[in-house]
């Protein structure tokens, strides 16, 4: 899509070791100016070394940190002109919110005058006005977390690198500074590189996310992109619920690509699914929210179908979830809506037809 | 519990209490005598003074050595303290922060002055002193009074470097702070306490000691202790009760200077 030449930030076929250890590998990746992208992935992912990489705190063993045009590699970190906030606070205890959010200020030899209104308005962007004179010990998470967004962000960087700054906060405080995050970048138009592995919190602030496993970039995309799309196994595991039904290639025709399924069943699925070489076991995803219970008679032409045995539901409100047991004695999650489907609610034993538009399916299968 | 305070009947409340105060006197009974002493009018320090007087405050400001022994003494201590804390503060960057071989065992020899003998270390000191003629000078005084201070000041500081969070000095510096003001504006202030106590540990040290002092020291190159010390060698004069009242005056200052600075710094970082 874009080239190297018009992204704003670009990180180049980056890798990193540790002795042995190889943390990062083929790390590349653009990013546009104003754009939130989110670095989501299980601890030791490398999420973390691509961002303390950009920010300068490490130095990769290979490739290269181009922003705006510039290299950044070799250059320290106090001299990038890059936000950061951190996971930990990090405020100074002995400056009060001011001082903190006027600290890069001074640093940077900004005129009194200029550093108080400076510190108004960045006051006012994170909704503190009057809290100038706490200490930091006198705030909360929630609000301590905020000023260090303010001090991120006062000397307006072209970047604000954020390393799981909510991890430490409870889960209702977290989603309101999700909230908050989006307004600010709204207001400010800041490019974000976000670090989480909560992919629920990538979903909801980012523009793009790039999915990484085992020092490796594993998708890169759109939230709906990685939901309806994920091209790899582990990015479908990784984002929402799924379910794995074991399939094995039957025949490469001309027009569609069919599958079977170890009951003999067969079904098709995406088109945009990863090519499946014949004669060796993959799998088939289907999300839960894609699949339906139908009467154990009814069979459906639009898709596929299966017999299963309902084994147990629970009511999540707006959701009933099923869980019911194909042939082959395997557990599928089904999650229907709650209100819609009243009138039908299947119990434990009951024999159904299990039901998904094929091409909502997605084959993987491990590389040799 | 048994050891719960609160849970305690009256009797052994009572009890503990009078044990409490009887250790009190033990230890506060010498400082009052000899405070009172020193306001005594009897020469031969009988107590309790038939009446009070103030001078043998006159003769101690009047007498040659006692006014120069004080003064010397306070120059020997300041720098001591302002030395530990400097030298103290980057042995503690590298006992904490460093990664290297033999790091315990680094540690274990910057704090062997803390179990040595002091004599032992004195005598040594002595002869080597006596041979570059570093005796009864005032490098000499310092150099001696910080091997036993230093000890003390490592603690400190690295006790409060262990609890100081290095990810501040990481933010720092991503808000532009070159390293030089990352140490300055950020670790400094943040570990003051620590080097706080590193300073008065030291300068009590170097005021309160009188083994290493006595080697020192030569006719014409003493510390308060040893002029006491050795006016206490030639004749029981209440003089020396006055002396003693100042060296133990100067060092309460200096607890309460430092009470009152812990109480403040805790009460607006809270």
């Amino acid at each position: 899509m874009s080239t190297p030449n018009d992204a704003f930030l670009s990180l180049r076929h980056l890798r990193k070791t540790y002795g042995g250890a190889v943390a990062i590998d083929h790390v590349s990746l653009d990013i546009q100016r104003g754009e939130f992208m989110t670095f989501l992935g299980p601890s030791g992912s490398g999420k973390s070394t691509t961002l303390y990489i950009t920010a300068g705190f490490e130095d990769p063993t290979e490739g290269s940190v181009v922003l705006n045009q510039k290299n950044l590699l070799g250059v320290a970190p106090s001299q990038r002109n890059i936000g950061m906030v951190f996971q930990r606070y990090t405020l100074f205890p002995h400056l009060n919110v001011a001082e903190n959010i006027a600290f890069p200020l001074r640093v940077r030899k900004w005129k009194e005058d200029k550093i108080r209104d400076k510190t108004a308005q960045m006051l006012k962007l994170i909704h503190l006005d009057g809290f100038g004179h706490r200490k930091p010990s006198e705030l909360s998470g929630g609000q301590q977390q905020r000023v260090a967004i303010a001090r991120a962000l006062a000397y307006d960087p072209p970047i604000l690198l954020m390393d799981e700054p909510l991890s430490a906060l409870d889960k209702k405080l977290r989603e309101e500074l999700q909230t908050e995050l989006r307004r600010i970048h709204q207001e400010t138009g800041v490019t974000v590189l976000y670090v989480t592995h909560d992919q629920e919190e990538a979903l909801r602030l980012s523009d793009r996310i790039a999915v990484f496993n085992k020092g490796r970039i594993e998708q890169v995309g759109s939230g709906s992109d990685l939901y309806e799309t994920p091209s790899t196994r582990f990015v479908a595991n990784f984002i929402g619920n799924s379910n794995f039904l074991p399939i094995e290639l039957s025949t490469h025709g001309s027009g569609e690509t069919v599958y079977v399924l170890p009951h003999g069943g067969r079904v098709t699925a995406s088109a945009a699914s990863i090519p499946v070489q014949p004669g060796r076991p993959a799998v088939l995803m289907v999300r839960p929210d894609c699949m339906r219970l139908k009467p154990a008679a009814q069979t459906t032409s639009d898709g596929a179908s299966l017999s299963v045995r309902v084994r147990d539901r629970s009511y999540l409100g707006d959701t009933m979830q099923y869980t019911v047991v194909t042939p082959w004695d395997q557990e599928i999650n089904v999650r229907m809506n709650a209100s819609a489907s009243a009138s039908t609610f299947w119990s434990a034993g009951d024999e159904a037809t299990l039901s998904w538009d094929a091409s909502r399916g997605m084959a993987y299968q491990d590389p040799l | 519990m048994l050891l719960d305070f609160s849970r305690m009947g009256w009797p052994l409340k009572a009890g503990l209490a009078f044990i409490a105060l009887l250790t009190a006197m033990f230890l506060m009974a010498p400082i009052v005598f000899i405070v009172a002493l020193s306001f005594g009018s009897s020469q031969w320090l009988a107590f309790p003074p038939p009446s009070w007087t103030t001078r043998w405050y006159l003769q101690l400001w009047a007498e040659p050595g006692w006014i120069e022994a004080t003064w010397n003494s306070l120059k020997i201590a300041v720098l001591v303290s302002i030395l530990s804390v400097v030298l103290g503060f980057f042995t503690a960057m590298a006992l904490v922060r460093g990664h290297f071989r033999g790091k315990a065992l680094l540690r274990a020899f910057f704090l062997t002055p803390m179990v040595m003998p002091v004599v032992v270390l004195a005598v040594a000191l002595y002869a080597l002193f006596l041979r570059i003629g570093l005796t009864g000078t005032l490098p000499g005084f310092v150099l001696g009074h910080l091997v036993i201070a230093l000890p003390f000041s490592i603690i400190a500081i690295s006790n409060s470097l262990e609890s100081f969070d290095f990810a501040l000095e990481d933010a720092a510096r991503i808000c532009g702070a070159s390293e030089w003001t990352v140490r300055w504006r950020v670790t400094l202030p943040s570990i003051r306490l620590g080097l706080g106590a590193a300073a008065l540990f030291s300068f009590l040290i170097s005021w309160d000691d009188v083994v290493l002092a006595i080697f020192m020291a030569t006719p014409g190159a003493e510390t308060l202790p040893v002029r006491i010390w050795a006016a206490l060698r030639q004749d029981l004069s209440p003089v020396i009760a006055a002396a003693s009242t100042l060296l133990i005056g100067t060092t309460i200052i200096f607890m309460l200077l430092s009470a009152l600075l812990g109480a403040r710094t805790t009460k607006t970082s809270t």
